[in-house]
């Protein structure tokens, strides 16, 4: 599966504008480009997306929006994260006392720096209040240019400082974590799922078993080593997660493992960042509940966990920030069970102490917490904090072909190629993983060779691999040459063998599967410039009729144009082949032990009839069922018959229904011919008598 | 073929599932597995088995599940 392509943000903003109805792009181009002439249509929506990236323009355009949408803008940017539902937003201005409804977006959308996320189903817009209603209304999803959404965080949100008094000011030692966790985990959760990809039900929920086997996985179950708080159902947040970063893709209904995307080669503070930005995303998943997906599809938890980071400016006690959050957040009281009597106290620690913290957001000095230097440079545009130390050499691979990786040298890239070969077995101060056939052959199949796996090994090795890993891995590498499977290989059939031969010698093909049909080595187009094309057929189409049965019923000539492989592989069932003949017409012969061996093959008459039909356009033959089934029948008998041929066809119809000689008639031989027994001959030419009709001989 | 330049008269099957075996015995070895014999619509030579159209994760499935790793090119 290819990485997730890089967003190309301008192109999706003068998309979404494009799908306006011309009059309101117009009226929206009026406010974001200022136009002072009416000018076509493409230039209006160039010159609008030129306006996009046009700081000093833009932050006019933002001074210009009511306090209200600058607050939407700026909680856009700061959570890094262009694209909310338009729900979330609304609770989240709501949270500071802003309750216009869709006003603060519907402005945004006119003022052209605010775009709709169109479904290519849909017609265009009109006016944003009927798509608002037919997009899902607060499941309804906008976006903005991330050039837009960073010059707006700088607006004041109005938060309240709940910073402890107790501390004076002061800054007591805190806690920090590595911010390793998560990738770690996201990692060991794309593993399972790369191992075993996760369908999902048609609300688009978890199955059950899939639950479960999150749930209990004793990598991604284990509590952190550094663990301050703990957190429901943390495999599911990992999975959720690994989805909303794009680790995990969902095809058709299944969630299957991509490739790692490009941050996973940059520094670790790059990867925490998109971490961080893919938060918003995360619905189904609650620090007290774990998973809960939700009816109406928009869960508090988003909203609630940015406000609450938002709140830790300073060292605050997690109560008061589940007090804010409790008078403030029209919807997060409500997902705190009705037992549980902390006002989501536990909610909040759990949030900031088993989520931030771990991703490095957040610092923890005793029951307080506050955004880390990293958090700050997320949040609130400080400057970004050093990287952490390299140390290169970390792994340690053990004669048992198990991995240690201590955790200080684990950087995003060694942990992205280390998920690819070797399984996580563990993850603490020292991670082990496993070097395994089946996690090997992944690594193989994902495009990494043996030599490339080594490499990383020794690279990252306080010391060499050791031999017997080493050939354990060739072993394994090796047992992945027995069998080659080409999904989707193009085939060349040639007339004869020796064409074949001289289009081996000629490097048309360089595999001989059989002797008139070769391949190129990796099952590709072979180049067309020796061959002569005398059929062209693609296997997963329907198969053509392209044999003939000959008069005598059992040869069965091959219409080599129209026939396919499956013919080649099937006929053997049925018939012997013949030499192929000068013309290179190739005939098949039925015989009694062609056929008697479809049948004990499994093949009923009923089956070998359809296969004769779909391919000749007729059953088998009578001949090929006289092979077939004439041993089975009853044996023929030999009897004496008088047979009375009459003049005309219309005469012996006559005689066959005329009650005066039908009873003497034993059988209808053909048009004009029928039988009578020979004791009965004479009564029967006695009625013919009567008639006129005398029977000579 | 008396003109070494002459092109050859060929015909092409595109799209085509094989599975490729490294000798006869491993090919009649994974024939005999029932569930994976109904999915190969035939034998084109010793080691070459032919895959019916759109079975080949079903082929995948049944292999990995006998303890096979096979190559898998141009999925």
């Amino acid at each position: 599966m290819p990485a997730t392509p890089e967003i190309d943000w301008s192109a999706r903003c003068r998309d979404a504008l494009a799908r306006y109805a011309e009059p309101l792009l117009r009226l929206v181009a009026d406010k974001l480009v200022r136009p002072r002439a009416k000018q076509p249509i493409d230039e209006l929506l160039d010159k609008a997306v030129a306006v996009l990236i046009n700081a000093p323009v833009i932050d006019r355009r933002i001074k210009d929006q009511p306090p209200a949408s600058r607050k939407l803008l700026a909680f856009m940017g700061i959570s890094r994260q262009p694209r909310w539902k338009v729900g979330h937003l609304l609770t989240l201005l709501s949270a500071l006392d802003h309750n216009e409804g869709f006003n603060p977006v519907q402005t945004l959308l006119e003022a052209g720096i605010l775009f709709p996320e169109l479904d290519p189903h849909n017609p265009d817009i009109e006016d944003f209040a009927a798509w608002f209603g037919l997009a899902g209304t607060h499941n309804a999803v906008v976006f903005t240019h991330p050039g837009i959404a960073t010059r707006a965080r700088g607006e004041d949100l109005g938060l309240p400082n709940l910073a402890h008094e107790e501390l004076g000011g002061l800054t007591p030692p805190a806690r920090q974590s590595d911010g390793l966790e998560w990738p770690l985990r996201l990692a060991a959760v794309w593993q399972q799922v790369h191992a075993d990809s996760m369908r999902l039900t048609q609300g688009n929920t978890l199955f059950k078993r899939d639950l479960l086997r999150l749930q209990s996985d004793p990598v991604l179950a284990a509590p952190p080593i550094d663990q301050i708080a703990p957190i429901a159902d943390a495999g599911v947040l990992a999975l959720l997660w690994a989805r909303g970063v794009g680790l995990l893709g969902d095809r058709d209904g299944t969630l299957e493992a991509g490739t790692f995307p490009s941050t996973w080669d940059g520094p670790l503070f790059a990867l925490l960042a998109e971490l961080f930005a893919s938060l918003p995303v995360v619905e189904s998943w609650d620090p007290l509940a774990g998973y809960s997906p939700t009816e109406n599809g928009l869960s508090p938890t988003p909203t609630a966990g940015l406000l609450a980071l938002l709140l830790a400016r300073d060292f605050v006690h997690t109560d008061a920030v589940a007090e804010w959050l409790w008078s403030h957040h029209p919807s997060w009281a409500g997902v705190i069970p009705p037992d549980v009597t902390d006002k989501g106290a536990g909610w909040v620690r759990g949030y900031l102490l088993g989520v931030a913290y771990p991703l490095g957001l957040v610092e923890v000095s005793g029951e307080h917490v506050r955004l880390s230097a990293f958090g700050r440079y997320l949040l609130l545009g400080d400057a970004e904090p050093p990287a952490p130390p390299a140390f290169p050499q970390t792994l340690l691979v053990q004669p048992n072909a198990e991995v240690l990786a201590y955790r200080q040298g684990l950087t995003p890239a060694l942990i992205a190629a280390l998920s690819r070969f070797a399984a996580w077995k563990g993850i603490g101060p020292a991670c082990t993983l496993e070097l395994t056939p089946e996690q090997t052959y992944r690594g193989l199949e994902s495009g990494l060779t043996l030599p490339m796996i080594v490499q990383t090994l020794n690279r990252h090795g306080t010391r060499p691999v050791p031999a017997g890993v080493v050939d354990l891995l060739q072993r394994w590498a090796s047992k992945r040459e027995r069998i080659t499977i080409f999904s989707s290989a193009v085939l060349v059939e040639f007339q004869t063998p020796a064409e074949l031969d001289i289009a081996v010698s000629r490097g048309v093909v360089a595999l001989r599967l059989t002797d008139r049909i070769g391949m190129t080595a990796d099952g590709g187009e072979p180049s067309l410039s020796h061959l002569r094309l005398v059929g062209n057929r693609d296997y997963e189409s329907k198969p053509q009729r392209c044999l003939v049965t000959a008069d005598d019923g059992v040869t069965l000539t091959v219409d080599t144009p129209q026939a396919d492989l499956l013919l080649e592989a099937e006929i053997g069932q049925f018939a012997e082949a013949l030499p192929i003949d000068q013309n290179g017409v190739r005939k098949f012969r039925l015989t009694p032990v062609s056929l008697r061996r479809a049948i004990e093959s499994g093949r009923p008459l009923t089956d070998i009839d359809a296969w004769f039909t779909e391919r000749s356009g007729s059953p088998l033959s009578a001949a090929g069922r006289l092979l077939l089934l004439g041993a089975q029948m009853p044996p023929p008998r030999a009897v004496r018959l008088l047979v009375v041929k009459l003049p005309t066809a219309d005469i012996a119809d006559g005689v066959v229904q005329w009650p005066g000689t039908r009873m003497f008639v034993a059988e209808r031989l053909g048009p004009l011919a029928i039988s009578v027994d020979e004791e009965q001959f004479a009564a029967f030419r006695d009625a013919l008598k009567e008639l006129g009709v005398n029977v000579v001989g | 073929m008396n003109n070494p330049t002459a092109r050859l008269p060929a015909k092409l099957h595109r799209r085509v599932c094989l599975v490729l075996t490294e000798d006869a015995v491993l090919a009649e070895e994974l024939l005999a597995r029932k569930k994976l014999a109904s999915e190969v619509a035939g034998r084109l030579s010793e080691k070459v088995l032919l895959i019916r159209p759109g079975r080949l994760d079903a082929v995948l499935d049944e292999l990995r599940k006998m303890g096979h790793t096979p190559q898998v090119v141009g999925k």
